[in-house]
């Protein structure tokens, strides 16, 4: 395993609702240019985890880094003001909105002078830049003036991890990023996962889908009700044996 | 060189442009049966019952494009315009100008209609009561302060020849008309081309993705419900104008037609689509449709069975343009 800094990592997180421990002492590392594998059975915590990570709940104990500096976070706008962004399980898109304005959602472009004060948008810049933005993560969308509504399952998905490319500057998170595609789609999204790594980022990739898991990550970290029971490269794994730790078949 | 070409099937899915063409051959139907509609008065008044309808459907279409509903609007004009004459009539007695207690008098309209917004907007935002029960509770206490203030008479004794201002000025246009008019035109810019408006569409499209954006979501929703209750508090001042007093059964029912109004305009009910520019057109087909069935001698009540018809016409055709997107 690798001795250099993580550019992301959570030391000994505890998160409880009540009386219910959802995570108990985990420790995850993110280091930049890798894929890290979040997996577990349903209940198991990963979507818990991700909320922590991402400034969606404050975790009840323990710490979190972000290149070496501890952090925490009241909002997921703080989260995001560091360069994390999230996709989640939910879809994070308007679907009413254009690709552009969903691209630009939260941060959007003014035009200059007084307009601009008064939050007038500079609508054609950001159409093009979002095209751009797109395109350099390879995401073909008809065009970025297009309603999120007209485009199908997978352009959805792949313009919802594009528009997180395009603001990250460290962490993407993506929580089930292939559910509910077709094979062609899931692998379209796999290979823009393969670009973003090789720019660098850090990237957390929650998965029931095993064989994506296999096929994107570096490591793998497997929780089980809450604890994280193993973390190691994903070439120690193979779909049974990572079955059977995710089920608890196979002991840690 | 390739031709330009004429896409009238284009055309006839956009919503604004049939809304035209309805609002034409209706114009061109109640002239056949009665020429007195081609008339300034005719526009004239048409224009004077649009003024306070298209205010308070501004505000509408932006709670509904937020995926909320303001019922209080009606009562919120009628509480505003009754406190309104309420504080006129103190200024005329204490000797000061019409002009400025006029000025005073909008400006108390607007005060007490973003008072029923705020109220609205702390339900919805703070005790996360759904917009329908928020807006019900303040529909039906501010309906009933208009009634317990003025025990159900109108409030007169402010500014003098308040009704002059009514009167049109400009074509079919009075003066505060031409101002209101303004006003809908920056508001729609403030819809369409602004950050405000994109959010408004952005939380009605899907509240989540919006938050997860980083837009303070109860915050933009409760600037909405205060604009609402401001142009109703404006609506509020509008009638005291044409009327001369202050009535405790302006703007009644107003909540109804205000929502027709946006329904027709193109907006959906569920939230993240509407056009500012088809609800002013909305709004415009309802005055036009009880102007002209009084002009043509049918009775009153057959007004709101058109209405109904025409709310009916708006949402089948909506849902024809959101499959025909879908199968495209």
């Amino acid at each position: 395993m690798t001795t250099r800094t993580p550019i992301y990592e959570a030391r000994n997180i505890s998160k409880s609702y009540g009386s219910v421990d959802a995570l108990v002492g985990v420790n995850l590392k993110i280091h930049a240019g890798e894929v890290v594998g979040l997996v577990g059975d349903n209940g198991a915590g990963k979507s818990t985890l991700v909320k922590c990570l991402s400034g969606a709940h404050q975790p009840t104990s323990g710490q979190m880094f972000l290149d070496g500096q501890e952090v925490s976070w009241k909002t997921p706008h703080e989260a995001i003001e560091a360069g994390i962004e999230t996709l989640y399980q939910e879809s994070g898109l308007a679907p009413d909105l254009s690709v552009s304005s969903n691209v630009f959602l939260g941060r959007e472009e003014t035009v200059r002078g007084p307009l601009g004060r008064l939050g007038f948008l500079a609508q054609k810049s950001m159409d093009k830049k979002a095209h751009e933005d797109l395109e350099r993560v390879g995401i073909a969308v008809p065009a970025s003036n297009r309603a999120v509504s007209q485009l199908s399952g997978g352009q959805r998905q792949a313009v919802a991890i594009g528009r997180a490319v395009s603001w990250a500057s460290k962490i993407i998170i993506l929580d089930e990023p292939t559910n509910h595609l077709g094979a062609r789609q899931a692998g379209e999204v796999l290979n823009i996962i393969e670009r973003v790594k090789s720019e660098g980022f850090g990237v957390i990739f929650i998965s029931h889908t095993l064989p994506h898991v296999l096929q994107v990550t570096d490591r793998v970290a497997v929780l089980r009700l809450g604890r994280l029971v193993v973390d190691k490269p994903t070439s120690e794994f193979n779909s049974e044996t990572l079955l059977g730790t995710i089920t608890g078949l196979i002991g840690e | 060189m390739e031709k330009a070409k004429f896409d009238v099937k284009g055309l006839l899915r956009n919503q604004q442009v049939i809304l035209l063409l309805v609002l034409l051959a209706m114009a061109a139907f109640f002239t056949s049966q009665n020429s007195i509609f081609l008339t300034n008065a005719v526009f004239g008044n048409i224009i004077s019952d649009w003024v306070p309808l298209v205010l308070i459907a501004i505000g509408e279409t932006y709670v509904i494009i937020s995926g909320g509903i303001d019922l209080s609007v009606g009562s919120a004009v009628g509480l505003s315009g009754i406190i309104a004459a309420f504080s006129m009539r103190y200024f005329t007695a204490h000797n000061v100008a019409d002009n400025l207690s006029l000025f005073l008098g909008l400006l108390v309209s607007i005060a007490i209609g973003m008072v029923v917004g705020l109220i609205n907007g702390f339900l919805i935002t703070r005790a996360k009561m759904v917009p329908f029960v928020s807006t019900l509770v303040t529909l039906g206490a501010a309906r009933g302060l208009c009634i317990v203030l003025t025990s159900g008479g109108p409030i007169a004794d402010g500014p003098s020849n308040t009704i002059s201002l009514s009167v049109p000025r400009v074509g079919p246009f009075s003066y505060p008309g031409i101002g209101v008019l303004v006003l809908v035109v920056i508001l729609g810019l403030f819809m369409h081309k602004a950050r405000f408006g994109r959010y408004t569409f952005a939380i009605g499209s899907n509240a989540f993705a919006a938050r997860s954006a980083g837009i303070n979501v109860n915050r933009h929703l409760m600037k909405v419900y205060l604009l609402s209750g401001a142009l109703a508090g404006i609506a509020g001042m509008y009638f005291y104008l044409r009327l001369g007093v202050g009535s405790p059964t302006s703007g009644q029912s107003g909540e109804l037609n205000a929502i027709a109004a946006v329904v027709i305009g193109g907006a959906s009910l569920s939230g993240g689509v509407g056009k500012l520019l088809g609800t002013a057109m909305g709004s415009l087909i309802l005055v036009t449709v009880t102007s002209g069935l009084i002009i043509i001698g049918v009775a009153a009540n057959w007004n709101q069975v058109v209405v109904a018809i025409l709310i009916a016409a708006a949402v089948f055709s909506q849902g024809l343009r959101t499959l025909g997107k879908k199968n495209k």
